[in-house]
């Protein structure tokens, strides 16, 4: 198995050419407070998924970031306590892959 | 334990680097602050205020069976994560598995409760009774893998295999339930994503650095997996779920396998 | 049996635990207090603070294995819930104990080899006769020995520390007052529940009495061990460091020697060894003394 944190390309366009987000309360209660605004729950049919945000693979949450995620960004998942790495799926829809 | 609203707008979760991401996560103070998220102002699990119905005879049986095998269950787990601490490899997968194990005895005791609130004068003998007997299987061989002290094989068994077969389970019970059961169950389903997450983790880890790990992994999958679906059949069918949902539910269980290259 | 345990229950431990005397703490201690400086600066209190904070990450991660064990030797449902929350709460002292010992300068990937170089072998010792009892699944044994003679150790040791350290060193000593407050319902446990189960198998009393004799000595010697070559003392004295009066069973700790001060320590904790004991039903048994 490789580890996609290892073997990924990681993102090389700047920060600053990228989308940011301000991150609002969404509900999420299961991490401490401080990280509370980084995840929220995926709401079933009909809801859809931000620029910056993708879908835990393990635990099924709604990871946000307050930037726009590329494929090779790190993002982690605290709920589950998941390492992931972004890659563009086969739909051209972002998701994450467990980065163990 | 300490709230840390301040700055909070500055810190992306993201940046932290890998390490000091894990120590965080496993720690007991990231537990403390996070359950202290969906448990402040319950009481066995619901709210104070929430309203009990009285279910119709057969329903409330068939929900008597259905928790106490989630007793059973629980129990496993119980015994299971404490049993896992001894052998746990370092310091923070010790540390996390003891929030694991209050966890786990959190589950049991509001299930005990309910299971009381529903007129179970002796819950312990009940789940006796109406247990299982696969998972009362089970449980004897995820305790066995515990004694033997095989670290990776009975981490599959506990985190992996039980914890997912309990988070599909309660998530899809939740949905239907009475009000004080669905609270009760959503509230064990919060816990139980940090369990399968560590199993998880913990096992891809070391399967990338121990790939001959996988085979062995994939034996006791095959051992258990028959244990872990009819138990997930007969659950289901005391909760009338039909037949297309309980395949599905059957497929999202052995996804957690897949991930780690353990094919059904 | 199963009233007095509820008050044993999670739901009970989450009201006093977490969401009582714990709330707003970090570490077990008030956001923001630290060491003091005197420990930073000076070489020979410095590492005295190590040792004996290493005693006590020894004495957690014995108690921690040993409360994990016994659940699943436990006879009953409400036993293996109240076991669940002293598991927990002695990963936590594990982690606070640790948390001292970076705060003291300990580099993380020193950590184990801090510990290996400091543990006291009279300690470990301790803590081998007990998990012997818990590894063999002997839960009335394993009860004693843990809830009875090592959580008896350490409420009274937490005691004396917490006194000496209330003024000069007031983080430590909010970090003691908590794990004290746990050790109470750890002891608490262990007297009422195993006083029923004695009752029961009366024939465990022989090998139960011998395991206390034998941790008692070994608790006496780690104390010797711990006052006799203690230099902090003298480099008080040395230093013309005033010593805030530190009042416990009595007397005032920072007017005594040290070795006045394992006299008192280790009579309290046989005392109290002697008093438990005879509540349950067994014979305290005098250990000989190192």
């Amino acid at each position: 198995m490789t580890d996609p944190l290892e073997s990924a390309e990681i993102s090389e366009k700047p920060d600053t050419q990228r989308q940011r987000f301000v991150l609002d309360e969404t509900g999420f209660d299961e991490v401490p407070k401080r990280f509370r605004k980084f995840y929220r729950k995926w709401r079933g049919p009909g809801d859809s998924l931000a620029a910056n945000e993708v879908i835990c693979p393990v635990c099924k949450v709604v990871i946000r970031s307050t930037r726009e995620l590329r494929p090779g960004d790190r993002i982690y998942c605290m709920p589950c306590m998941s390492r992931l790495i972004v890659v563009m799926g086969e739909t051209g829809m972002l998701e994450a892959l467990v980065a163990y | 334990m300490k709230s840390k609203e301040s700055g909070s707008a500055a810190v992306e979760v993201h940046d932290l680097d890998p390490q000091e991401f894990l120590e965080q996560v496993h720690s007991f103070e990231f537990w403390f602050e996070a359950v202290e998220g969906y448990l402040s102002g319950l009481t066995f699990g619901f709210r104070p205020d929430t309203v009990d119905i009285t279910l119709p005879d057969l329903d409330r049986d068939r929900l008597i069976t259905v928790l106490c095998n989630y007793c059973v269950g629980e129990t496993a787990a119980l015994e299971g994560a404490s049993g896992l601490i001894a052998i746990a490899p370092n310091r923070m997968a010790k540390i996390f598995l003891s929030t694991q194990v209050v966890d786990e005895g959190r589950h049991l005791e509001v299930l005990l409760h309910r299971l009381r609130m529903l007129g179970v004068a002796d819950p312990e003998a009940e789940m006796e009774r109406r247990a299982n007997r696969s998972l009362q299987l089970f449980k004897r061989r995820l305790l066995e893998l515990v004694s033997s002290k095989d670290w990776e094989a009975a981490i599959f068994a506990q985190n992996v295999i039980l914890e997912a077969l309990e988070f599909t389970v309660f998530q899809n019970h939740a949905r239907d339930a009475d009000p004080i059961t669905r609270e009760v169950l959503l509230g064990i389903v919060k816990d139980e994503r940090r369990h399968i997450g560590f199993g998880e983790n913990e096992l891809g880890r070391r399967l990338k650095t121990a790939p001959h790990i996988r085979a062995r992994l994939g034996q006791v999958k095959k051992e258990l997996d028959h244990l872990v679906l009819d138990t997930l059949e007969e659950t289901m069918k005391e909760l009338n779920v039909d037949a297309g949902e309980r395949e599905k539910l059957g497929r999202s269980y052995l996804e957690a396998a897949a991930r780690l290259g353990l094919q059904p | 049996m199963a009233d007095f345990l509820s008050a044993y229950s999670i739901q009970n431990w989450l009201e006093s635990c977490p969401q009582g005397y714990l709330e707003g703490t970090e570490f077990g201690h008030q956001p923001g207090e630290s060491e003091p400086e005197l420990l930073a600066q000076n070489k020979i209190l410095h590492e005295e603070a190590l040792r004996t904070t290493v005693q006590l990450v020894v004495g957690e991660r014995c108690a921690l294995a040993a409360s994990s064990g016994l659940i699943n030797a436990a006879p009953d449902e409400a036993s293996k819930r109240f076991l669940a929350t002293q598991t927990l709460d002695e990963a936590r002292h594990v982690e606070i104990f640790t948390q001292r010992l970076y705060d003291l300068g300990v580099a993380r990937r020193d950590l184990e080899s801090v510990i290996k170089q400091y543990a006291n072998h009279n300690l470990v010792k301790f803590a081998g006769v007990l998990l012997e009892k818990v590894d063999k699944k002997d839960f009335v044994a394993g009860v004693v020995g843990q809830n009875i003679v090592l959580e008896g150790m350490a409420f009274t040791v937490f005691e004396m520390m917490h006194a000496l350290n209330e003024q000069m060193n007031p983080k430590f000593a909010h970090v003691l007052s908590g794990t004290i407050a746990d050790e109470r319902r750890h002891v608490g446990f262990g007297e009422n529940r195993i006083g029923s189960l004695i009752k029961e198998f009366p024939g465990k009393r022989p090998e139960i009495e011998r395991m206390q004799k034998e941790m008692s000595y070994y608790m006496l010697a780690t104390f010797a061990d711990a006052f006799r070559n203690n230099p902090a003392a003298a480099e008080f004295d040395k230093l013309q460091q005033p010593q805030a009066h530190a009042k416990w069973q009595g007397v005032d700790l920072a007017e005594m020697p040290p070795e006045q001060m394992e006299s008192v320590l280790a009579d309290t904790v046989l005392k109290e060894f002697k008093v438990r004991l005879g509540r349950i039903g067994i014979e305290y048994q005098t250990p000989a003394r190192p």
